[in-house]
């Protein structure tokens, strides 16, 4: 890095060689106007603001795109200079609507801002009043154009951070504007309803419903947190005022993790779920009616204590939600192993672990889930195969990372999926297998690798290649339903990867096939890079906590419990659902034969309908745990908001259930 | 010393401006000293006379304040404009989007609480503009206080500025749009 000499302001600043003259003044600590500059995304020099005289330019030149040179003598700031800026706000007020006092933005506006800055009382130009649509047809966001002033900072976040550029400008000159795909309303377009482009507007253009008009950010506390609501463990900024949250923001949108997607800045504030209230327990006609706390925790006592006297410790099954953070786990895990000392102890979605955890055992016996990578070598890789998952569906911000990787990487994508999702939308090559036949697929695909590349020193390697030499890819292929051009043209792809990288999701799990995942991992070991040997694999983890709560030893790695519960002799069950829903079709299943359920849950659902005692549970806002993500990092939430009056933290009803009964 | 006289009207516009005025409390006796009020809302004379400064409130969205307006500047010597709708102008210029004919309909005929409506016509109503326009789009204005409506303070700042003499430039911490 060459460094280079300019002179601003009469002062001599350094920079380095490359730097634009923006960020040569911004790292001088000189203030340089500007409105449509975001840090971290390609400067386009579309609003004019940063303007500055550079000596032998004959006219002034914005900062953000004028490349900073050795020698460059500048000046910020000076009449005309000023002059040009207010012209320039004045231009922009009168371009379109802006009509402050009732916009949402107004307080929160960095052309509202600007125009207090300098001092502009009126607007000299004539109005243009265009008439522009709104589109409120997303879910979350309404665009407005009325109040776009065209900087183009949605447009380079949805392309260059979030990866999917649904957004772009269309139409020309007078008649530009920021457009969803070929001009679909954006909640008809592909839009994965991120916000991130709402964050960065520097106007009441693009806004969040639920935040309009709930209070603006220099009135709202700003706490740190992470979203638990998939496994990717976004950091997060939630905006608070009255003991309500007012927006979910990320700490740093242009970070290489800084992207949030539709779950973690808006589901906290849309949902509009029912909440379970207060303790409610069976009356003598069969209804659930509430009951105070300790009354409702005293009859749990009581019934559990009867059933362990009666029928001993394993007549009571304790299973969780791996929605639930980790203090609650570990609650749980004392009260139903500990205070109860039942073996009936499972995690929801406990098959899930089991698949993957003999699955990979049987690649490697010393492997644990610490083989799989981490999601932020998605940003790195170069080949991306996404096997039996949808991941801008069930973890968008990691969907985001593989689009992104395809647009910044140029690389390439491969989706293996017999049925259709979104992203083959992103893909280079899309493997339909049909129907119960991706082991198949991949295997052949291990093995046209094996064929394709050198790859094949290494014992393991070897291995692989050994256990496959009776596939014949061609005759497979056919019975796959893939092409056999296809698939030697993935196994091209595959072979040619400095970085690939494997990311299988809830297509896959669901087979409960550990064989599935061990051709995964030989699939990723064949694909990987001779030096390293080392499978780059992730598995899209169905909850929140799912790592936090297999860590946590709840779902054992080889025992199953059947889901029949009446089959182990249970007699009751205690299921730990907190924020999270059960699956209708796992109800009657769990519940059939048994004598008492108790399920202690944040919402009302079909499942608490079905329980005899349902206990409230506050939802994850209202509490500070720690969750692991989905690639092993614990991470901690702080508390947004307060707990509705009534409502006690999971594990202190588990402790006081677990001191009634050892009373 | 001879009172300094001054002159106010509110076109299109919510009297906010006005009302914003009156919040200056105690302020105003001492400003009776010094400040005549002829013409006024809040005098309710009618008849401008020659006045050292005009103050204007609301937008200009149809002949009469169009009128009134040009009147005021005639009659004035220094002219403020108070308001976002006179700076800008403000909520009042949501329309200047639509067709005038049809912002008629769906404000006479069309709302939901009207039955059997009628569109009021010239000449007994003044005619719409076709778009609401600023002060200064229609005369030349000497200062500006926006704002929704501008503080009791602000509004103070600017008169006491004017009494000092000088033409007010609001600073940019006083500077409001909503």
């Amino acid at each position: 890095m060459k460094e280079i000499t300019l002179t601003v302001n009469g002062n001599k600043v350094k920079g380095i060689e490359g730097n634009t003259v923006l960020e040569v003044c911004e790292a001088n600590g000189i203030y340089v106007p500007t409105l449509c500059h975001l840090k971290g995304l390609t400067d386009l020099g579309a609003c004019r603001m940063c303007v500055v005289d550079i000596e032998k330019e004959r006219r002034p030149v914005p900062a953000c795109t004028y490349p900073a040179r050795d020698g460059l003598v500048v000046q910020t700031h000076n009449e005309r200079l000023e002059k040009y800026r207010r012209l320039i706000l004045e231009l922009m007020f009168t371009e379109r609507n802006h009509l402050c006092a009732q916009c949402v933005a107004s307080g929160d506006c960095e052309l509202q801002s600007l125009a207090y800055k300098y001092q502009m009382d009126n607007a000299r130009y004539p109005y243009s009043w265009p008439a522009l649509p709104v589109d409120s047809v997303n879910d979350y966001l309404v665009i407005d154009h009325n109040r776009c002033i065209l900087c183009g900072r949605c447009i380079r976040t949805c392309d260059e951070i979030v990866g999917v550029h649904t957004l772009d400008f269309g139409y020309r000159g007078w008649k530009d504007m920021v457009v969803a795909d070929l001009n679909q309303p954006l909640g008809a377009s592909s839009c994965i309803s991120c916000g991130a482009c709402f964050q960065v507007c520097p106007t009441g253009a693009i806004f969040s419903k639920n935040s309009a008009y709930k209070g603006k950010p220099q009135e709202c506390q700003k706490v740190r947190s992470v979203c638990p609501l998939c496994g990717v463990g976004c950091e997060i900024e939630a905006l608070v005022k009255d003991d309500r949250l007012v927006r979910i923001d990320s700490p740093d949108i242009t970070d290489k993790r800084g992207i949030l997607c539709r779950k973690g800045r808006f589901v906290p504030l849309y949902s509009t779920s029912e909440r379970v209230k207060a303790a409610m327990v069976k009356n003598s006609r069969g209804e659930l009616e509430p009951r105070p706390l300790p009354e409702a925790i005293d009859i749990v006592a009581r019934k559990l204590t009867e059933l362990k006297a009666q029928y001993g410790d394993n007549s009571i099954a304790g299973i969780a939600s791996s929605q639930a953070g980790n203090e609650s786990l570990r609650a749980f895990k004392e009260f139903i192993s500990g205070t109860i000392g039942s073996e009936l102890i499972d995690t929801l979605d406990g098959d899930i672990y089991r698949t993957i955890s003999k699955g990979t055992s049987d690649y490697d016996s010393q492997a644990g889930l610490n083989i799989e990578t981490s999601l932020e070598d998605i940003l790195e890789a170069d080949c991306i195969i996404v096997v039996g998952a949808n991941p801008l569906e069930s973890h968008p911000v990691a969907g985001s990372y593989i689009a992104r990787a395809a647009r910044q990487n140029k690389a390439t994508i491969v989706v293996i999926d017999p049925s259709q999702n979104t992203f083959p939308y992103h893909a280079a090559l899309w493997l339909q297998p049909k129907e119960d036949k991706e082991p198949m697929a991949i295997d052949i695909l291990s093995k046209a690798v094996i064929d394709k590349s050198a790859k094949k020193d290494s014992a393991r390697t070897k291995e692989i290649a050994a256990s496959l030499k009776d596939v014949n890819v061609k005759k497979s292929s056919e019975q796959t339903g893939i092409a056999t051009d296809d698939l030697f043209e993935a196994a091209d792809m595959l072979s040619k990867a400095e970085h690939s990288i494997i990311i299988y999701g809830e297509g896959i799990l669901r087979h409960k096939d550990p064989g599935l995942i061990t051709s995964l991992l030989n699939l990723a070991t064949v694909a990987s890079s001779r030096d390293k040997e080392k499978p780059q694999i992730i598995s899209l983890k169905p909850k929140g906590n799912s790592r936090g709560a297999w860590d946590m030893g709840i779902a054992h790695p080889s025992r199953s419990i059947p889901r029949n519960l009446t089959r182990n002799k249970a007699k009751a069950l205690y299921l730990l659902l907190s924020d999270d829903y059960l699956d209708a079709s796992e109800l009657p299943k769990l519940s059939k034969g048994l004598e008492f359920i108790i399920i202690q849950s944040s919402y009302l659902s079909p499942a608490t309908s079905k329980a005899d005692v349902v206990l409230p549970s506050p939802i994850w806002p209202e509490t500070a745990q720690e969750y692991v993500t989905l690639d092993g990092i614990i991470k901690s939430t702080s508390r947004l908001v307060k707990r509705p009056h009534g409502i006690k933290s999971e594990s202190q009803i588990l402790r006081e259930i677990s001191k009634q009964m050892k009373k | 010393m001879a009172k300094v006289k001054v002159a106010t009207v509110w076109l299109e516009s919510c009297a906010g401006c006005h009302m914003s005025f009156l919040d200056i409390d105690e302020a105003i006796i001492d400003l009776a000293d010094a400040v005549e009020f002829t013409r006024a809302p809040i005098t309710d004379i009618k008849e401008f006379p020659q006045v050292d400064v005009g103050i204007v409130e609301g937008s200009v969205g149809n002949t009469e304040e169009e009128e009134v307006l040009k009147e005021l500047r005639a009659h004035c010597k220094i002219l403020m404009a108070w308001g976002d709708c006179a700076c800008f102008g403000g909520v009042c210029a949501m329309r200047s989007s639509f067709n005038k004919e049809e912002v008629l309909k769906r404000g006479y005929i069309e709302t939901e609480s009207t039955y059997q409506g009628k569109i009021p016509c010239p000449p007994g109503v003044p005619a719409l503009l076709d778009q609401v326009k600023p002060a200064n789009h229609v005369v030349k204005v000497d200062c500006y206080v926006p704002g929704c409506p501008p503080e009791a303070a602000v509004i103070l700042y600017a008169l006491k500025e004017l009494l000092a003499g000088r033409i007010p430039v609001l600073p940019s911490e006083m500077m409001r749009f909503d």
